[in-house]
């Protein structure tokens, strides 16, 4: 393989590796030695081809290639960076209806209020404000460039809990190990080793009025495939919910993929669903970013435009 | 089904045999304090009168906001205290009460007992609740007459903390 070939086959490596920063965020990988790397090397083959090329190595389109293999190395130098100095992948789980500080953005996010419905639907969003900027609202699935950092939102099991008493009063529902104490909304932010193979997400919650504790285990649709029974609708999730009281003791265990459930003297109605999470990860520097990619296409252009100035004098000269 | 619940009901004892969980993802805890300076939310939510009331409603007046629930010791101890501040303090700051996920009927029938005569907000969804970022209760939020929270509190108040609470409030300069 040629040097211009080799370099030219780095270059294209690196830009794989570094946009994939922006279409794949959040991969631990663009944070590891092998990642850097990759990119140092990519790097090492562009220059030693550049510097020889500069000083005619390789002829005209050579030294025009220049420019091109210039921007290469601004795009793998903003990957590296990233990938070095970035921030580290963080997911912000909030309460809806709460706000959290992200220090690394400089900003507040503000995790939208969310009843039943909309965590049945899916539905919720959050809203970034920073200090002198406008307020950027992120709904699931989207995903926006914050100067350094990619921030997406990405869906999360969560389950909406209303308690009603034999009378049919509405109890206050808490979560003592929650993130929020008073929020009818499990979001399920720690997970579970229940066998060798299985690790599932668990939430808890109370009901203090009737001294009554709940475990939530939640079983995805693909979980419930997994089981050697049929376990209700397979193509929805579960929750499997124990009860105890304040001493401890078990009242009883039930299975639920939503609705109405009497358990440990409490009636429960369950929302099984999903409640967006924030997602921070590093990303290349987008101005640099663009001026490479630039540099790159003017390069090539630059190039091509030389390449057929060539041959129409060839054909000239053969005319 | 059966089968498939003893099942299940092995799994969960499985799980008893493992570690405690591994945590995932961040936390946004941090308790009622670190909402200083921010500006209070407002939802509009019935009171035990049937009246729909709301926090956005007292803007310009300054607001003690309490966060309780008629199962909560703490809290209906505190009761007769918030009962008598909001009867001291009445012309210069506005008690607002505000029921942690209880019905209507139950709230009602607490504040008639302890004599309580501030209005009370039914918020069985515990909007405020999980906003105001409380960790217990009862919590008490000071919002400024700019609509700015000056203060949170978690636990319970003495008749004194609740006058040093408004304080602050109090003495900032009326917003134009």
């Amino acid at each position: 393989m040629s040097a211009r070939l080799t370099a030219l086959v780095a270059g294209f490596v690196a830009i794989a590796l570094v946009l994939a920063q922006d279409v794949a965020p959040g991969a631990a990988f663009y944070h590891s030695w092998q990642y850097a790397l990759a990119l140092a090397v990519a790097l090492a083959l562009m220059a030693g081809y550049a510097a020889g090329a500069w000083r005619g190595h390789d002829g005209p389109v050579g030294r025009r290639l220049v420019l091109a293999l210039a921007g290469l190395a601004v795009v793998d130098l903003a990957g590296l960076a990233s990938g070095l100095l970035g921030p580290d992948t963080a997911t912000i789980v909030g309460t809806p209806g709460t706000v959290a500080p992200i220090p690394v953005l400089g900003a507040a996010a503000f995790f939208a209020p969310a009843d039943a419905d909309a965590l049945a639907r899916g539905a919720g969003s959050v809203v970034l404000r920073r200090r002198g900027h406008s307020a950027i609202e992120l709904g699931v699935g989207t995903r926006r460039l914050l100067g350094d950092s990619v921030v997406s939102l990405t869906p999360r099991p969560a389950l909406y809990v209303e308690a009603w008493d034999a009378r049919g009063a509405h109890l206050t529902v808490t979560q003592p190990a929650g993130t929020a104490f008073l929020s009818p909304v499990l979001q399920f932010g720690t997970r579970q080793r229940i066998t060798d193979a299985l690790t599932v997400p668990v939430d808890g919650f109370a009901t203090p009025a009737q001294h009554r504790s709940f475990r939530a285990l939640y079983f995805s649709p693909r979980d419930l495939a997994g089981f050697p029974h049929r376990i209700g609708d397979p193509s929805r999730p579960a929750v499997i919910l124990t009860v105890a009281d304040d001493a401890g003791r078990p009242l009883g265990i039930a299975l639920s993929q939503g609705g109405r459930l009497a358990l440990g003297g409490v009636t429960l109605r369950l929302t099984l669903g999903t409640y967006p999470a924030l997602a921070i990860a590093s990303a290349p520097d987008p101005v640099a970013l663009a001026l490479g990619l630039g540099a790159f296409v003017l390069g090539l252009i630059w190039v091509a435009a030389l390449t057929r100035l060539r041959r129409r004098a060839r054909v000239a000269h053969a005319g | 089904m059966r089968r498939a619940l003893l099942f299940l009901a092995s799994l969960f004892l499985l799980a008893g045999c493992y570690d405690t969980p591994a945590g995932t993802g961040g936390s946004t805890g941090g308790g009622p304090g670190m909402l200083a300076g921010a500006p209070a939310q407002s939802f509009a939510l019935p009171r035990t009168d049937g009246r729909t009331d709301g926090l956005a409603n007292y803007r310009g007046r300054v607001v003690l906001m309490n966060l309780w629930a008629s199962w909560c010791t703490p809290c209906r101890q505190e009761m007769p205290a918030l009962e008598r501040f909001a009867r001291e303090e009445a012309g210069k700051v506005v008690v607002l009460g505000v029921d942690q996920g209880e019905s209507a009927g139950v709230a009602a029938a607490f504040a008639r007992e302890r004599g309580v005569t501030f209005p009370i907000l039914v918020d069985e969804s515990e909007q405020y609740g999980s906003t105001y970022a409380a960790i217990g209760l009862p919590t008490t939020i000071v919002v400024g007459r700019n609509g700015t929270i000056v203060r949170g509190i978690d636990g319970a108040l003495t008749l004194e903390q609740m006058r040093a609470a408004v304080m602050p409030a109090l003495a900032a300069a009326t917003p134009r």
